[in-house]
């Protein structure tokens, strides 16, 4: 059980770590473009828009990080 | 060879050869300290891990999960990862995060192994052996990572492996050289590059995964990877822009009491 944990704590540590909005942002964008391309939205603004949201979650951690 | 092969294996090349830097600061520190025999050791047991990760898992992936769903899974990995790096390097350009110094922490890990138990007159220094081990292979399973999500999102798992490979031959080859660590290899703009490039292309190859038909298809990555500079430069210029009036204000304002 103790290797368990460990071996989930190390891939939380790596992927998430202490910016949980880095890992959610992208998922959450992903999902949106997907929902995007379920509707039958033009694939340029597909793209543009999962560049958009990524740039996006970028920026926001960042103004976290400084502002804290 | 194609342009995609040949851009696997530069993106690998330096993600690979950041990381090598910082786990040859280790294997130094602890080989100059301690014992080098062990610290070899310890390196060798950590690479044979590192490689059998990359080709047990790597292989598995290319060879039984739906290319679609590799795209999606492994590409939305690498975007998140390439995001970490890319907004870490973001703040250490702008001033708001500590740059990475290897000459400090080298010497931060020679006072920490002096400060271990005596090293033994005969057989194993498993101090040296664990401390190079652990220190290769955390800073190698970043390697591995980004090898095999590289590697299997772009279809180019051989490429991606000789770029991390012969990163790993030049960094070593060079740090016996000169023996001491390579404080002057520019780590942090490396990782600014390697963070745009792994957000590029994990934005590309997730968006696939996602079912977005890209419009120039693979041109895209390039407008992709210029976007995320021009944005990652001006977030450069803002942070530093912010920081120097909070110190202005703070200056203003005067000390507390």
């Amino acid at each position: 059980m103790r290797y368990v944990r460990a071996f989930f704590g190390f891939w939380y540590d790596f992927l998430v770590g202490d910016r949980p909005e880095l890992f959610l942002g992208p998922i959450a964008a992903l999902f949106l473009a997907w929902l995007m391309v379920r509707a039958n939205l033009p694939a340029p603004t597909t793209g543009a828009l999962l560049f958009v949201l990524v740039t996006a979650v970028g920026g926001l951690s960042i103004a976290w990080a400084i502002r804290d | 060879m194609s342009s995609i092969a040949l851009v696997t294996i530069v993106s690998s090349f330096l993600a690979s050869a950041v990381e090598f830097v910082e786990a040859v600061t280790i294997v130094l520190a602890v080989g100059v300290t301690r014992q080098w025999r062990s610290t070899l050791i310890g390196v060798l047991a950590a690479l044979v891990a590192l490689t059998l990760l990359v080709v047990v898992f790597g292989t598995a992936i290319v060879l039984f999960v739906p290319i679609d769903v590799v795209r999606l899974v492994v590409g939305g990995f690498l975007l998140i990862y390439g995001l970490q790096w890319l907004t870490k390097a973001v703040m250490r350009a702008g001033g708001a995060r500590a740059k990475h110094d290897e000459a400090a922490i080298y010497e931060r890990e020679i006072a920490a192994l002096r400060a271990e138990p005596p090293i033994p007159a005969t057989g194993m220094d498993w101090i040296s052996f664990t401390v190079a081990a652990k220190g290769v292979l955390l800073e190698g399973l970043e390697v591995a990572f980004i090898v095999v999500t590289f590697g299997a999102s772009a279809g180019m798992l051989a490429p991606a492996a000789l770029g991390a490979a012969v990163a790993g031959a030049l960094v070593l080859g060079v740090a016996v050289l000169v023996h001491r660590p390579l404080a002057a290899v520019p780590e942090n703009g490396l990782k600014f590059a390697v963070g745009v490039m792994l957000t590029g292309f994990g934005t590309f190859w997730a968006g696939e995964g996602v079912g977005i038909d890209w419009p120039a298809g693979d041109a895209t990555i390039l407008a992709l990877l210029a976007g995320y500079v021009v944005l990652a430069l001006l977030g450069v210029y803002i942070v530093r822009e912010r920081l120097t009036h909070r110190r202005l204000r703070m200056a203003v304002a005067g000390p507390e009491n």
